[in-house]
Protein backbone atom coordinates (compact mmCIF):
# COMPACT_ATOMS: atom_id res chain seq x y z
CA UNK A 1 0.00 0.00 0.00
CA UNK A 2 2.13 2.63 1.28
CA UNK A 3 5.26 1.87 -1.92
CA UNK A 4 1.82 2.41 -4.73
CA UNK A 5 1.41 5.90 -2.47
CA UNK A 6 4.75 7.21 -2.17
CA UNK A 7 4.67 6.12 -6.68
CA UNK A 8 1.59 8.01 -6.92
CA UNK A 9 3.09 11.22 -4.47
CA UNK A 10 6.43 11.10 -7.21
CA UNK A 11 4.66 10.87 -10.09
CA UNK A 12 1.62 13.09 -9.91
CA UNK A 13 3.42 16.50 -10.30
CA UNK A 14 5.56 14.82 -13.48
CA UNK A 15 2.34 14.04 -14.99
CA UNK A 16 0.99 17.50 -14.06
CA UNK A 17 4.23 18.98 -15.85
CA UNK A 18 3.41 16.81 -18.95
CA UNK A 19 0.40 17.46 -19.13
CA UNK A 20 0.98 21.23 -18.84
CA UNK A 21 3.93 20.63 -21.75
CA UNK A 22 1.56 19.27 -24.10
CA UNK A 23 -1.47 21.82 -23.66
CA UNK A 24 1.56 24.39 -23.11
CA UNK A 25 -1.27 26.23 -21.37
CA UNK A 26 0.65 27.90 -18.39
CA UNK A 27 -2.70 29.92 -17.22
CA UNK A 28 -6.53 30.99 -18.17
CA UNK A 29 -7.02 31.58 -22.10
CA UNK A 30 -7.40 34.95 -22.84
CA UNK A 31 -4.49 37.94 -22.60
CA UNK A 32 -0.97 36.85 -20.65
CA UNK A 33 -0.99 39.53 -18.14
CA UNK A 34 -3.95 42.57 -17.01
CA UNK A 35 -3.74 45.79 -19.81
CA UNK A 36 -4.06 47.54 -16.29
CA UNK A 37 -1.23 47.64 -14.55
CA UNK A 38 -1.42 50.60 -12.09
CA UNK A 39 -3.31 50.40 -8.96
CA UNK A 40 -7.23 51.19 -9.15
CA UNK A 41 -7.73 55.03 -8.00
CA UNK A 42 -11.14 54.27 -6.85
CA UNK A 43 -13.37 52.57 -5.20
CA UNK A 44 -14.57 48.83 -5.78
CA UNK A 45 -18.52 49.21 -6.35
CA UNK A 46 -21.31 46.47 -6.18
CA UNK A 47 -24.83 46.80 -6.85
CA UNK A 48 -27.08 49.49 -8.11
CA UNK A 49 -24.17 51.67 -8.15
CA UNK A 50 -21.85 49.26 -10.67
CA UNK A 51 -25.11 49.32 -12.64
CA UNK A 52 -24.75 52.81 -12.79
CA UNK A 53 -21.35 54.16 -13.26
CA UNK A 54 -21.09 50.95 -15.73
CA UNK A 55 -23.72 52.55 -17.83
CA UNK A 56 -22.17 56.21 -17.63
CA UNK A 57 -18.89 54.59 -19.12
CA UNK A 58 -20.54 52.83 -21.95
CA UNK A 59 -22.18 55.81 -22.79
CA UNK A 60 -18.99 57.62 -22.97
CA UNK A 61 -17.54 54.84 -25.57
CA UNK A 62 -18.39 54.37 -29.02
CA UNK A 63 -19.18 51.36 -30.45
CA UNK A 64 -15.79 50.03 -32.45
CA UNK A 65 -18.40 48.51 -35.22
CA UNK A 66 -21.34 50.79 -35.14
CA UNK A 67 -21.51 54.45 -36.83
CA UNK A 68 -22.24 56.78 -33.88
CA UNK A 69 -23.60 54.55 -31.34
CA UNK A 70 -22.27 54.59 -28.05
CA UNK A 71 -21.51 51.51 -26.70
CA UNK A 72 -24.19 51.64 -23.86
CA UNK A 73 -26.81 52.06 -27.49
CA UNK A 74 -25.13 48.89 -29.06
CA UNK A 75 -26.30 45.26 -29.07
CA UNK A 76 -23.19 44.15 -31.22
CA UNK A 77 -20.82 41.69 -29.44
CA UNK A 78 -18.18 43.96 -29.30
CA UNK A 79 -20.19 46.37 -27.89
CA UNK A 80 -21.46 43.55 -25.47
CA UNK A 81 -17.81 42.11 -24.66
CA UNK A 82 -16.60 46.19 -24.03
CA UNK A 83 -19.65 46.72 -20.99
CA UNK A 84 -18.34 43.49 -19.63
CA UNK A 85 -15.10 44.36 -19.11
CA UNK A 86 -16.30 47.63 -18.17
CA UNK A 87 -18.27 46.52 -15.41
CA UNK A 88 -15.25 44.04 -14.20
CA UNK A 89 -12.86 47.21 -13.64
CA UNK A 90 -15.10 49.17 -12.19
CA UNK A 91 -15.69 45.95 -9.83
CA UNK A 92 -12.04 46.16 -8.97
CA UNK A 93 -11.98 49.69 -8.26
CA UNK A 94 -10.93 50.95 -11.11
CA UNK A 95 -12.17 54.98 -11.75
CA UNK A 96 -14.09 55.74 -14.85
CA UNK A 97 -11.01 57.31 -16.63
CA UNK A 98 -8.53 54.95 -15.82
CA UNK A 99 -11.46 52.77 -17.89
CA UNK A 100 -11.52 55.17 -20.40
CA UNK A 101 -7.75 55.43 -20.55
CA UNK A 102 -8.00 51.58 -20.70
CA UNK A 103 -9.67 51.54 -23.65
CA UNK A 104 -8.22 54.62 -25.07
CA UNK A 105 -5.02 52.50 -25.36
CA UNK A 106 -6.02 50.12 -27.52
CA UNK A 107 -9.00 51.41 -29.98
CA UNK A 108 -7.08 55.26 -29.87
CA UNK A 109 -8.81 58.57 -28.64
CA UNK A 110 -11.96 57.67 -31.98
CA UNK A 111 -13.14 55.26 -29.12
CA UNK A 112 -14.61 58.16 -26.96
CA UNK A 113 -17.61 59.58 -27.99
CA UNK A 114 -17.08 62.99 -27.07
CA UNK A 115 -13.30 64.02 -28.07
CA UNK A 116 -11.63 65.66 -25.59
CA UNK A 117 -11.37 69.60 -25.43
CA UNK A 118 -7.69 69.78 -26.11
CA UNK A 119 -5.64 70.86 -28.89
CA UNK A 120 -6.79 70.15 -32.63
CA UNK A 121 -10.25 68.73 -30.65
CA UNK A 122 -11.28 72.45 -29.37
CA UNK A 123 -12.14 73.35 -32.31
CA UNK A 124 -14.76 70.89 -32.64
CA UNK A 125 -16.29 72.38 -28.96
CA UNK A 126 -15.86 75.73 -30.01
CA UNK A 127 -16.94 75.92 -33.61
CA UNK A 128 -20.35 75.61 -32.81
CA UNK A 129 -20.24 78.51 -29.93
CA UNK A 130 -18.47 80.41 -32.64
CA UNK A 131 -21.37 79.75 -35.53
CA UNK A 132 -23.62 80.64 -33.27
CA UNK A 133 -21.92 83.87 -32.00
CA UNK A 134 -21.13 84.73 -35.89
CA UNK A 135 -24.93 84.27 -36.49
CA UNK A 136 -26.46 86.59 -33.92
CA UNK A 137 -23.48 88.56 -35.07
CA UNK A 138 -25.15 88.81 -38.56
CA UNK A 139 -28.64 89.18 -37.49
CA UNK A 140 -27.92 92.22 -35.65
CA UNK A 141 -25.99 94.15 -37.97
CA UNK A 142 -28.87 93.16 -40.40
CA UNK A 143 -31.29 94.67 -38.58
CA UNK A 144 -29.58 97.54 -37.63
CA UNK A 145 -28.61 97.88 -41.50
CA UNK A 146 -32.21 97.80 -42.11
CA UNK A 147 -33.50 99.81 -39.32
CA UNK A 148 -31.24 102.64 -40.33
CA UNK A 149 -32.15 102.00 -44.06
CA UNK A 150 -35.65 102.17 -43.15
CA UNK A 151 -35.05 105.67 -40.86
CA UNK A 152 -32.96 107.19 -44.19
CA UNK A 153 -36.23 106.13 -46.40
CA UNK A 154 -39.27 108.02 -43.99
CA UNK A 155 -39.40 110.59 -46.20
CA UNK A 156 -39.02 109.23 -49.68
CA UNK A 157 -42.27 108.09 -50.20
CA UNK A 158 -43.51 111.54 -49.78
CA UNK A 159 -40.85 112.93 -52.13
CA UNK A 160 -41.71 109.69 -54.62
CA UNK A 161 -45.60 111.14 -53.98
CA UNK A 162 -44.89 114.51 -54.23
CA UNK A 163 -46.27 114.90 -57.64
CA UNK A 164 -48.78 113.17 -57.27
CA UNK A 165 -50.37 114.85 -54.47
CA UNK A 166 -49.91 117.94 -56.75
CA UNK A 167 -51.99 116.45 -58.98
CA UNK A 168 -54.30 115.83 -56.84
CA UNK A 169 -54.40 118.96 -54.64
CA UNK A 170 -54.83 120.78 -58.80
CA UNK A 171 -57.61 118.63 -59.36
CA UNK A 172 -59.53 119.17 -56.61
CA UNK A 173 -58.97 122.66 -56.54
CA UNK A 174 -60.77 122.52 -60.00
CA UNK B 1 -21.21 95.46 -47.93
CA UNK B 2 -20.56 92.81 -50.43
CA UNK B 3 -16.99 93.10 -50.30
CA UNK B 4 -17.45 92.26 -46.28
CA UNK B 5 -19.80 89.58 -46.82
CA UNK B 6 -17.04 88.21 -49.72
CA UNK B 7 -14.60 88.06 -46.91
CA UNK B 8 -16.95 86.77 -44.40
CA UNK B 9 -18.03 83.88 -46.56
CA UNK B 10 -14.09 83.18 -47.85
CA UNK B 11 -13.28 82.95 -44.33
CA UNK B 12 -15.88 80.32 -43.55
CA UNK B 13 -15.67 78.35 -46.93
CA UNK B 14 -12.40 78.27 -47.62
CA UNK B 15 -10.89 76.18 -44.44
CA UNK B 16 -14.09 73.97 -44.88
CA UNK B 17 -13.00 72.93 -48.25
CA UNK B 18 -9.16 72.57 -47.04
CA UNK B 19 -10.28 70.45 -44.44
CA UNK B 20 -12.52 68.28 -46.90
CA UNK B 21 -9.75 68.01 -49.44
CA UNK B 22 -7.75 66.52 -46.66
CA UNK B 23 -10.11 64.53 -44.96
CA UNK B 24 -11.70 63.29 -48.48
CA UNK B 25 -8.31 61.72 -49.40
CA UNK B 26 -8.53 59.04 -46.34
CA UNK B 27 -9.67 56.35 -45.85
CA UNK B 28 -12.68 56.78 -43.02
CA UNK B 29 -12.34 53.07 -42.17
CA UNK B 30 -8.45 53.59 -41.26
CA UNK B 31 -7.79 54.66 -37.68
CA UNK B 32 -4.40 54.63 -36.38
CA UNK B 33 -3.46 52.35 -33.69
CA UNK B 34 -2.03 53.57 -30.64
CA UNK B 35 -0.26 50.23 -30.29
CA UNK B 36 1.54 50.62 -33.30
CA UNK B 37 5.49 50.63 -32.16
CA UNK B 38 4.18 49.32 -28.82
CA UNK B 39 5.00 45.98 -27.40
CA UNK B 40 1.98 43.82 -29.17
CA UNK B 41 -0.27 42.62 -26.20
CA UNK B 42 0.96 38.36 -25.81
CA UNK B 43 -2.07 36.00 -24.85
CA UNK B 44 -2.71 32.55 -24.96
CA UNK B 45 -5.79 30.98 -27.21
CA UNK B 46 -6.99 27.91 -28.30
CA UNK B 47 -7.42 26.84 -31.22
CA UNK B 48 -10.81 24.93 -33.10
CA UNK B 49 -9.07 21.47 -31.78
CA UNK B 50 -8.17 22.81 -28.56
CA UNK B 51 -4.45 23.42 -29.30
CA UNK B 52 -3.12 25.99 -27.45
CA UNK B 53 -1.04 28.73 -29.15
CA UNK B 54 1.06 31.65 -27.31
CA UNK B 55 2.19 34.70 -29.24
CA UNK B 56 4.62 34.62 -26.61
CA UNK B 57 6.14 31.67 -28.29
CA UNK B 58 6.56 33.22 -31.64
CA UNK B 59 9.33 35.50 -30.14
CA UNK B 60 12.18 35.16 -32.39
CA UNK B 61 10.07 35.51 -35.55
CA UNK B 62 7.93 38.01 -36.91
CA UNK B 63 4.10 37.27 -36.57
CA UNK B 64 0.81 38.05 -38.86
CA UNK B 65 -1.80 38.39 -36.59
CA UNK B 66 -5.31 38.40 -38.40
CA UNK B 67 -8.65 38.98 -36.93
CA UNK B 68 -11.03 37.72 -39.18
CA UNK B 69 -14.55 35.84 -39.75
CA UNK B 70 -16.60 34.06 -41.67
CA UNK B 71 -19.15 36.72 -42.17
CA UNK B 72 -16.81 39.20 -42.98
CA UNK B 73 -16.84 39.44 -47.15
CA UNK B 74 -13.25 41.25 -47.28
CA UNK B 75 -11.94 38.14 -44.94
CA UNK B 76 -12.92 35.96 -47.29
CA UNK B 77 -11.34 38.11 -50.58
CA UNK B 78 -8.28 37.83 -48.81
CA UNK B 79 -8.42 34.45 -47.72
CA UNK B 80 -6.18 33.15 -50.81
CA UNK B 81 -3.70 36.26 -49.88
CA UNK B 82 -3.01 34.86 -46.16
CA UNK B 83 -2.98 31.58 -47.87
CA UNK B 84 -0.19 32.16 -50.12
CA UNK B 85 2.01 34.14 -47.66
CA UNK B 86 1.81 31.71 -45.06
CA UNK B 87 3.05 29.27 -47.71
CA UNK B 88 6.08 31.66 -49.21
CA UNK B 89 7.24 33.19 -45.16
CA UNK B 90 6.49 29.68 -44.02
CA UNK B 91 9.46 28.88 -41.04
CA UNK B 92 10.46 32.22 -41.15
CA UNK B 93 6.89 34.48 -40.45
CA UNK B 94 3.99 33.30 -38.08
CA UNK B 95 0.46 33.87 -39.65
CA UNK B 96 -2.33 33.42 -36.64
CA UNK B 97 -5.97 34.01 -37.33
CA UNK B 98 -8.00 35.18 -34.05
CA UNK B 99 -11.86 34.40 -35.34
CA UNK B 100 -13.72 38.04 -33.99
CA UNK B 101 -17.31 37.29 -33.17
CA UNK B 102 -18.00 34.09 -34.68
CA UNK B 103 -19.02 30.65 -34.36
CA UNK B 104 -16.70 27.56 -34.38
CA UNK B 105 -18.77 25.92 -36.48
CA UNK B 106 -18.41 27.65 -39.33
CA UNK B 107 -14.79 28.62 -38.90
CA UNK B 108 -14.57 24.86 -39.12
CA UNK B 109 -16.39 24.59 -42.06
CA UNK B 110 -14.72 27.45 -44.00
CA UNK B 111 -11.61 26.22 -43.23
CA UNK B 112 -12.24 22.34 -44.29
CA UNK B 113 -13.22 24.04 -47.73
CA UNK B 114 -10.59 26.74 -48.42
CA UNK B 115 -7.71 25.78 -46.54
CA UNK B 116 -5.99 27.43 -43.33
CA UNK B 117 -3.26 29.42 -43.42
CA UNK B 118 -2.62 29.12 -39.45
CA UNK B 119 -4.60 28.78 -36.49
CA UNK B 120 -7.93 30.16 -35.78
CA UNK B 121 -8.23 30.85 -32.22
CA UNK B 122 -10.81 31.34 -30.59
CA UNK B 123 -11.10 34.79 -28.55
CA UNK B 124 -13.60 34.08 -25.59
CA UNK B 125 -15.26 37.17 -24.53
CA UNK B 126 -13.27 38.85 -27.36
CA UNK B 127 -10.63 40.36 -24.59
CA UNK B 128 -7.85 40.15 -27.39
CA UNK B 129 -9.52 42.16 -29.83
CA UNK B 130 -10.38 44.43 -27.33
CA UNK B 131 -6.70 44.53 -26.43
CA UNK B 132 -5.62 44.96 -30.07
CA UNK B 133 -8.31 47.56 -30.00
CA UNK B 134 -10.07 46.07 -33.24
CA UNK B 135 -12.95 47.97 -34.76
CA UNK B 136 -13.80 45.39 -37.43
CA UNK B 137 -12.92 42.71 -39.28
CA UNK B 138 -10.67 42.17 -41.05
CA UNK B 139 -7.78 44.03 -39.52
CA UNK B 140 -3.97 42.86 -39.71
CA UNK B 141 -1.59 43.73 -37.12
CA UNK B 142 2.16 42.86 -37.92
CA UNK B 143 4.42 42.28 -34.84
CA UNK B 144 8.55 42.30 -35.56
CA UNK B 145 10.33 39.21 -34.42
CA UNK B 146 10.98 41.46 -30.91
CA UNK B 147 7.22 41.36 -29.95
CA UNK B 148 6.56 45.44 -31.08
CA UNK B 149 3.65 46.18 -33.56
CA UNK B 150 5.29 47.62 -36.51
CA UNK B 151 2.05 47.71 -38.58
CA UNK B 152 -1.79 47.91 -38.32
CA UNK B 153 -3.68 47.11 -41.67
CA UNK B 154 -7.07 47.85 -41.82
CA UNK B 155 -9.49 45.75 -44.02
CA UNK B 156 -7.73 43.87 -47.04
CA UNK B 157 -4.40 42.72 -47.03
CA UNK B 158 -2.82 43.14 -50.29
CA UNK B 159 0.13 40.87 -51.53
CA UNK B 160 1.85 43.81 -52.41
CA UNK B 161 1.74 45.32 -48.33
CA UNK B 162 2.38 41.48 -47.45
CA UNK B 163 5.54 41.47 -49.20
CA UNK B 164 6.58 45.09 -48.48
CA UNK B 165 5.93 44.88 -44.84
CA UNK B 166 7.56 41.58 -44.71
CA UNK B 167 10.54 42.08 -46.55
CA UNK B 168 11.08 45.25 -44.41
CA UNK B 169 11.15 42.71 -41.17
CA UNK B 170 12.54 39.96 -42.89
Amino acid sequence: MRPIFVMLVTLMPLLAIELVAQTGASGPLGLDAPRLTEAPAGTPLTGARLDRRSAEVADRLRCPSCQALSVADSPTDSSQAIRQEIRELLAAGYSEEQVMLYFERSYGEFIRLAPKATGFNLVVWLAPILALLGGLALVIFRLRSARTGSSEKTNEPEADLAPYLERVRRESQQ
Amino acid sequence: MNRTALVLGALLVVPLLLFLAVSLGKDPRAIDSPLVGKEAPTFTLEDLEGRVYQLAASRGRPVVINFWATWCQPCVVEHPVLLSGARRYAGRVDFVGVVYQDEPAAIRQFVATRGAWGPSLIDPGSRVAIAYGVYGAPETFIVNAEGTIVEKVTGLVTPQALERILGELL
